[in-house]
């Protein structure tokens, strides 16, 4: 299979022309005022952290963006980035409702105290027992394929009642490659016919419009665009089959800092700002919208969480390998970092080290080729028991982890008050086994 | 429009509004030769512009024709009306009406106004030239008023009246009524302007002495201390100043004109305004009256909201970015702003009190890096540099001190100058119009720069490193308070407004759109109109409400009219900022829309004492749909343009045409 040829950026920091070795070392000691060393030996390693200082930081960012340039904006936690109860309720707390893609996401919104009308059901699978409950209880519904439709329009048939509903759509925004797997293209017209289908069907009615154009998107632009297609169809459903369109749902998809693989320019150059994406789409929606204007829902997550996540690992072991680098083994793995497979994590040094760097990998504790957090960095020589903190981890690992050959650790929160709280235990082998049955 | 034209030289001797005019017509036939030979003048005066085919607009100026006015007047001054004096009268005019024009012509190349410089000068060629017309006969002896009454006291009055050749007790009295119900001021200035003159012509003569060319006094303190310049303590001194020097004019041109029986009529005044509108007009004088109104008080309303509300005459820009942001160095700075390069500003990212997250030796760590640079103004791209790489931190450019810049040229014809940008961060081109708020490249470390920040400059010429120019900031947030035409201090965090361009959109008034409200007893609608001027007012029907829409800003700044609905809103959002936030503002009300009757007459009669005792500012607080302050309130509705609520007091108007949006 061909692929994209890329250009990494390696740091030899022993011929740059300015660098002193002192200077091309990352050194975090602590996470909001708490020595990261102290955290280790109270709490263990490895440790997920989170900052709630972090997440409020970057919540109020967002809102800020969005709100001061569109008075109506309403922000829906994506659970699936993170739904460690204490995560969620921390941005509840903020005044973000929720998004789910499954049942078990949905359950565990209600869980969480948030009214069902609060939340925004997506997703491609969801069964007509979740769906029924759904709309028993308000739930704004986002239809994703015609077998939700009809799925829907039995459940009015049976609860004689109309349900509004919302529809996912998906277009070409200009990004490469398009997402077309998620709702109804608007382009080929389908969006259209899936309205019209809802209209003649006349159990349901129209109340949204959703789409989500990718994921750590590189480009505020696909926003504007998207945020515009999505408008002419509002005004089109609206004038053609007399719908109030109440709302207009972005998604997510907005990046985080974090260093994707296979791109050379540091995040700093190339991450849209939270006001990039906010000028984007509200100016799509004053530019495009006739007649009432529609609130605008944002799903975001990983941007909201990302940054206010880190994994602290330690030093079991290094070796050097055949070729002369030094293999560091680390107690933290690809098994707790699923995002390793896009990201080149940031590595900090709880402590600045006299010696000068060498090239390096850290590999994580499993026994898998696999296993590698980052395969060339500049480290000074480390020794056993030498603390590492990697960074920016908040989203989708504490939800995508494996619990694979090893345990999985605690997850801690830094409150507002820098008290640290642990959100979810360690794994044990009670815990591992509990659903075994034999 | 014909009357309009006729009227208004007759007001535009006493420098009052046109509406004066009938009224000084009528008096003029006090002495009838006077105001017949002046109606003379004036009609030839028009007719021969209509021969020569003169625009109306030059005609509306009122010079043109009231130095003819003032010939003639000047005629039936001396001489009774006859074929001949009729006849002279309306080829004197003529000749004034040429001779008005050409001096307009030359003399508006140096912005200086004729005043009656042709009547003076037409007078002495009239008078030289009566010596060979011994038909004429002076009527001095055997006037025949309409009556009189002699208060020969009153020499005020006689010289007032004098103005118009009515150098009589009760047409002095009628004249100075009418400028005193027009503007105190002026009224005010006549009478100090006259007293000082007399006073001081006295002095210097040794006992008391009064003359017939005294109302030379009147004129020059009434036209430099009302109209010329804006009524202001300072200035009336000023005014007073040319009284004094008037003594000697008038004198030495007494002198001269005996010789040949030459009046001297109003030459001194005219030389003494004509030399202090050059001196001051040229200097850029703080209180020039750049722009006469009908009269001093409007023209000093007009002042005050140019000078504290909107800072007419300043160099305004947005701020080059969003979010929050501190000031490293202002104007003059301490580190590099300095001599010709002192008005620049730099901004540095600054949280819990530092620049940089960690210890600060990498460009990423700093806040600032990488953060988008927007434009501060409309304008195009004149000049840019890119490809300079960011230092890292230890390191500055010595070389290339403005690093990676980006020049523009704003619509104003000022240049904006931005540095240090991130290499290849700059997404527009040279000859791009950009707009303000678009991005136009990334918060960078090139150049003569210790660490990521904005420079920001406005200069006058498109050349990198040309000499800088004083500026202000259109507006920012301090404290939750929103500052406008205004700089903040070295070391202040401020934060860029966002312009929230639905609210922009619910202040988009369009011509002809009607909006109606309702109170619990009352029904009220206004309309929104346009004038010849191009000036958008809400018009209720009599009274007009003049505002203005600014890339974020809303503003009222006019009303003409009685007291109204319309006038109280002026009053509850004199401005209403187009963003979405919580904020606190000031702003000035004009005192003419502020007070009513008498208290009214009395403040515009003090104010030009102490501005700031009599004209304070209002506090006003914008909340997410809703502008209120202690006179009431506005508020708006996300759905629907205009304003959905205007409470009065406590009496609240509702919409009630909310279909119509």
């Amino acid at each position: 299979m061909y692929k994209k040829p890329v250009i990494n950026r390696v740091d030899f920091s022993l011929s740059s022309k300015y660098g002193s070795p002192v200077k091309s070392q990352k050194v975090k000691s602590e996470i909001d005022g708490i020595k990261i060393e102290e955290l280790v030996k109270e709490f263990g390693s490895p440790l997920f952290v989170f900052s709630e200082s972090k997440i409020k930081e970057t919540y109020e960012k967002f809102k800020e963006a969005f709100e001061s340039r569109y008075p109506e904006v309403q922000f829906f936690w994506s659970y699936k980035t993170n739904y460690l109860n204490a995560i969620c309720k921390v941005f509840h707390k903020l005044g973000s409702k929720a998004e789910v893609v499954s049942e078990f996401e949905y359950d565990k919104a209600r869980r969480n105290g948030i009214d069902g009308r609060d939340i925004i059901f997506n997703g491609p699978h969801k069964t007509k027992e979740a769906l029924r409950k759904a709309v028993k209880e308000g739930a704004k519904i986002h239809i994703d394929h015609w077998w939700e439709i009809k799925d829907l329009e039995e459940i009015a048939e049976e609860l004689g009642v109309e349900i509004p509903v919302a529809i996912r759509c998906n277009m070409d925004t200009g990004v490469y490659p398009q997402w077309s797997r998620f709702g109804f293209n608007i382009d080929n017209g389908e969006a259209y016919d899936a309205i019209k289908r809802i209209f003649e069907g006349k159990k349901l009615f129209l109340i949204g419009l959703h789409t989500h154009v990718g994921t750590f998107m590189l480009s505020a632009n696909a926003y504007y665009v998207a945020a515009k297609k999505l408008t002419e169809l509002k005004n089109k459903v609206e004038a053609d089959f007399g719908f109030e369109i109440e709302y207009i749902d972005m998604g997510g998809g907005f990046a985080s800092k974090n260093r994707l693989k296979g791109i050379y320019q540091p995040p700093e150059v190339i991450v849209p700002t939270p006001d990039d994406y906010a000028e984007a789409i509200t100016s799509a929606i004053f530019e495009t919208n006739k007649g009432k204007l529609p609130k605008l829902y944002l799903e975001t997550g990983r941007a909201l969480i990302d940054e206010a996540g880190y994994l602290i690992t330690s030093v079991f072991a290094y070796k050097r390998l055949a070729d002369g680098k030094k293999s560091y083994i680390l107690d933290a793995g690809v098994n707790l970092l699923y995002t390793y497979f896009w990201y080149n994590f940031e590595v900090f040094l709880t402590k600045r080290y006299d010696n000068l760097t060498e090239p390096a990998q850290l590999n994580g504790p499993l026994c898998m080729n696999i296993d590698v957090i980052a395969e060339n960095i500049q480290l000074p020589p480390l020794n056993r028991g030498d603390i590492l903190t990697i960074w920016p981890v908040g989203a989708y690992n504490v939800t995508q982890w494996m619990q694979f050959i090893e345990y999985r650790p605690r997850v801690l929160l830094i409150d507002l008050d820098k008290n640290v709280r642990i959100i979810r235990e360690k794994e044990d082998l009670d815990y591992v086994i509990e659903k075994e049955t034999e | 429009m014909k009357r309009e034209i006729f009227f208004k030289p007759y007001a535009a001797i006493l420098f009052l509004p046109k509406r004066a005019g009938v009224l000084l017509f009528l008096l003029s036939f006090y002495l009838p030769s006077v105001g017949i030979l002046g109606f003379v003048a004036i009609i030839s005066t028009i007719i021969f512009a209509h021969f020569t085919s003169t625009k109306e607009e030059y005609l509306k100026n009122g010079f043109y024709l009231y130095n003819s006015l003032l010939v003639g007047m000047g005629i039936g001054y001396f001489y009774d009306v006859s074929l001949v004096t009729v006849f002279l009268s309306a080829f004197f005019a003529i000749f004034t009406y040429l001779l008005s024009f050409f001096l307009n012509k030359v003399f508006s190349m140096f912005y200086l106004p004729i005043l009656s410089l042709p009547f003076g000068i037409v007078s002495i060629i009239f008078y030289l030239s009566s010596y060979k017309y011994h038909e004429l006969f002076s009527n001095l002896v055997n006037r025949n008023l309409v009556f009189d009454i002699n208060f020969d006291i009153f020499n005020f009055f006689k010289s007032f009246g004098t103005i118009f050749f009515l150098p009589y007790s009760v047409a002095g009295i009628l004249m100075f009524l009418l400028v005193l119900v027009y503007s105190r001021i002026l009224a005010f200035l006549g009478v100090i302007g006259f007293l000082v003159g007399i006073f001081i012509h006295s002095l210097i003569v040794g006992k008391l002495t009064l003359g017939f060319f005294d109302f030379n006094f009147i004129l020059i303190a009434m036209a430099l201390g009302g109209v010329f310049l804006i009524p202001y303590w300072k200035n009336y001194l000023m005014a007073l100043i040319g009284v004094i020097l008037s003594v000697f004019l008038i004198d030495a041109f007494e002198v001269f004109g005996n010789l040949y029986n030459l009046p001297v009529y109003t030459l001194p005044f005219n030389i003494i305004v004509i030399l202090f509108v050059m001196l001051l007009g040229s200097l850029g004088y703080k209180y020039f009256n750049y722009s006469i109104k009908e009269t001093p008080e409007k023209s000093l309303h007009e002042f005050l909201s140019n000078f504290f509300r909107f800072k007419t005459s300043e160099i305004k820009i947005h701020l080059p970015f969003s979010g929050k942001w501190s000031v490293y160095q202002a104007f003059d700075g301490k580190y590099t702003h300095k001599g010709k390069w002192k008005y620049a500003y730099d901004f540095v990212k600054v949280k819990n009190g530092k620049m940089y997250e960690g210890e600060g030796n990498f460009l990423e760590d700093y806040y600032a890096f990488g953060e988008s640079v927007l434009s501060p103004v409309n304008g195009y791209v004149v000049a840019i540099r890119y490809d300079l790489p960011d230092n890292p931190i230890g390191i500055v450019d010595r070389e290339n001190n403005w690093g990676n810049y980006i020049i523009i040229k704003s619509d104003y014809g000022y240049f904006v100058e931005i540095s240090h940008l991130m290499q290849y961060s700059i997404p527009v081109k040279i000859g791009d119009y950009v707009k303000v708020g678009d991005i136009i490249g990334k918060c960078g470390n090139s150049g003569y720069s210790p660490m990521p920040h904005i420079h920001i400059q406005v200069q006058k010429y498109a050349v990198l490193g040309s000499e800088t120019l004083p500026f202000l900031f259109e507006e920012y947030i301090k404290d939750k308070k929103l500052y406008y035409y205004s700089l903040p201090k070295e070391n202040e965090e401020i934060e860029a407004t966002i312009l929230d361009k639905g609210m922009k959109n619910r202040v988009s008034f369009i011509l002809d759109e009607v909006y109606k409200y309702k109170s619990d007893d009352e029904e009220i609608k206004f309309v929104v109109k346009m004038n010849s001027r191009g000036e958008f007012y809400f018009c209720d029907g009599e009274n007009k409400l003049f505002f203005y829409l600014k890339e974020k800003m809303f503003y009222f700044y006019g009303y003409e009219g009685k007291n109204s609905f319309l006038k109280e809103l002026f009053k509850i959002v004199p401005r209403i900022p187009l963003i979405n936030k919580e904020v606190e503002y000031s702003d000035f009300v004009p005192l003419d829309v502020k007070l009513n009757g008498l208290k009214r007459y009395l403040v515009e009669f003090l104010l030009p004492f102490d501005f700031k005792r009599f004209f304070k500012e209002d506090f006003y607080k914008k909340e997410k749909l809703k502008v209120s302050c202690k006179y009431g309130e506005v508020g708006f509705s996300f759905y629907h343009k205009g304003f959905s609520y205007i409470k009065i007091g406590e009496k609240i108007y509702r919409r009630f045409d909310e279909e119509v949006c």
